[in-house]
């Protein structure tokens, strides 16, 4: 390989950015808006798939109670459930507790419970199961059991809301992905008619190096290297936006109804990664799009 | 060194040149001349490989330049100096850069390139205006610049389009005084013209286009 020629293609790339500035800054701030919002759903999936993988380790269930239940009935249901393979009661909650909770995670919004005379929540058990696979723990059947017990109005499982979110994240990661393809080609527009722009407005140059003996590749070479320097560009300031949304996000705990929820975790490396590769990718494409068009119209 | 049998080009249904059969020897100093549209610039751009012939072959160095493809022809121009009636130098480069370019595009050192870039440019008389663009510099210094990139590679054939067309009879004699200089170093020079000043007592061949074909 010749580094000199390499060092030459660089310093014409950087040369055909820095006296087109306008153009490419436009264009960079373009394609680093689209990445951004490429790199926020990624950013979303992630974590979604996070949350899902620790959720699904544990089993968790609530079992109501009915109203009115009687002391010794609560206690055969809470010695049943103790009996449970691998059941964990983490706590009980009774009707004033339950009311008390939703009062303080309404917050400003709890007048909206002034019209109601009496307390319509259920007491419940909160169940957690542990080591699922050892104790070979069938949720559907044990809410089955649990329900037909005296005393049990109704039960719920994590599992049960997770089935239905898994469908949610699959239609969401299939939105994704046709978005994610709709951005690709719009990054892919976008280089190639900057690059063309380049190329158009430096055409007198283009036809005297070929006049003077240069190859095709040797003028192509620069524009190449100018559509990767857009991308890994665009890419590195659409993850830095990115990485300091996150940073402030993640600085407050994210509360539903007052509990402390999830922790956000920024992208893997190996993402980072891809997401450059894929920066880099989208410019040498466009690049290459626009280069080859004018050169098929160079004859 | 140059050879053409029999090539005619048309553009579209109107033929610029018919029948030419022509020989350069290495080395030999040719005038085309003629008037306007008499087919001047379209047989150097035929030779330079710019164009191809409608009909015909033409062979430099024994090279047929119908059948070589065009990773074979950006080599070969690189020995082949084409002088253009408009210049065509970059203005946002200097003197300098401009004439270095024919050896830049050809991967040359760095240092080869100064050198050879100074010695060209002080050929040329231009030694002095190496730093300046193209746009401060009177026709006939313009006119040198593209001189010497045009010899810089030390090219086999030095092709010339009109090359005094925009220049005063003084300057005109000092361009082909320059012009006889690289001659007399092997180079095979061809010069399209219809300047009366350089024709004017010269012993040289000149060969007489009209309407696209060789009157004498």
């Amino acid at each position: 390989m010749n580094i000199r020629i390499w060092i030459y293609y660089f310093k014409h790339a950087v040369s055909n950015i820095l006296s087109n500035q306008w153009i490419h800054l436009i264009s960079i701030g373009t394609i680093s808006i689209s990445l951004l919002l490429f790199g926020a759903f990624t950013l979303f999936f992630v974590n979604v798939n996070t949350w899902m993988v620790e959720w699904g380790q544990s089993l968790s269930m609530s079992v109501y109670l009915d109203d009115g239940i009687q002391r010794d009935v609560k206690d055969e249901i809470e010695s049943i459930i103790k009996g449970l393979p691998g059941a964990e009661i983490t706590g009980y909650i009774s009707k004033e507790k339950a009311e008390a909770d939703l009062i303080a995670a309404l917050g400003a919004q709890a007048g909206l419970l002034d019209g109601i005379t009496s307390n319509p929540l259920p007491a419940s058990f909160e169940i957690t199961f542990k080591d699922r696979k050892e104790h070979q723990v069938d949720a559907k059947r044990i809410k089955v059991f649990l329900d037909q017990l005296e005393g049990v109005d109704e039960v719920q499982y994590s599992e049960q809301w997770l089935e239905r979110f898994e469908d949610l994240i699959y239609l969401l990661k299939l939105g994704g992905l046709i978005v994610g393809g709709l951005f690709s080609v719009a990054v892919l527009f976008i280089i190639t008619n900057t690059i063309k722009l380049t190329i158009y407005s430096r055409r007198d140059e283009i036809e005297i190096f070929k006049l003077v003996g240069a190859t095709d590749w040797f003028v192509k070479m620069p524009f190449l290297i100018e559509g990767a320097i857009q991308g890994i560009l665009s890419g590195f300031i659409a993850l830095l936006i990115l990485f300091l949304a996150y940073s402030l996000f993640s600085l407050k705990t994210v509360h539903i109804f007052g509990l402390p929820v999830m922790d956000i975790v920024f992208l893997p490396y190996g993402y980072i990664l891809l997401i450059f590769i894929f920066s880099l990718l989208l410019g040498l494409t466009g690049s290459f799009i626009a280069v080859g068009r004018f050169f098929r119209l160079l004859g | 060194m140059i050879q053409i049998f029999h090539v005619a080009k048309k553009f579209g249904t109107k033929a610029a040149l018919e029948d030419i059969n022509l020989k350069f020897q290495k080395g030999e100093f040719v005038f085309i001349t003629g008037p306007s549209g008499a087919g001047k610039t379209t047989l150097l751009r035929l030779i330079f490989g710019a164009e191809r012939p409608t009909e015909g072959q033409i062979l430099i160095n024994g090279i047929n330049l119908n059948r070589i493809n065009r990773s074979r022809l950006d080599p070969l121009r690189r020995k082949i100096g084409f002088i253009f009636q408009d210049f065509k130098l970059l203005p946002r480069k200097t003197v300098s850069q401009n004439v270095a370019l024919a050896l830049e595009v050809a991967g040359e050192r760095p240092s080869i390139i100064r050198k050879k870039t100074r010695q060209v440019l002080r050929a040329v008389g231009l030694a002095k205006k190496e730093q300046a663009y193209p746009l401060q510099l009177s026709g006939g210094e313009q006119q040198r610049v593209a001189i010497a990139r045009a010899i810089i590679n030390d090219p086999l054939i030095l092709l010339a389009d009109e090359p005094t067309g925009n220049l005063d009879p003084d300057i005109t004699r000092e361009i082909l005084l320059l012009f006889r200089t690289i001659n007399l170093k092997g180079t095979t020079v061809v010069i399209a013209t219809h300047s009366k000043e350089l024709l004017k007592n010269t012993d040289q061949r000149i060969i007489l286009l009209k309407g696209g074909k060789i009157v004498s």
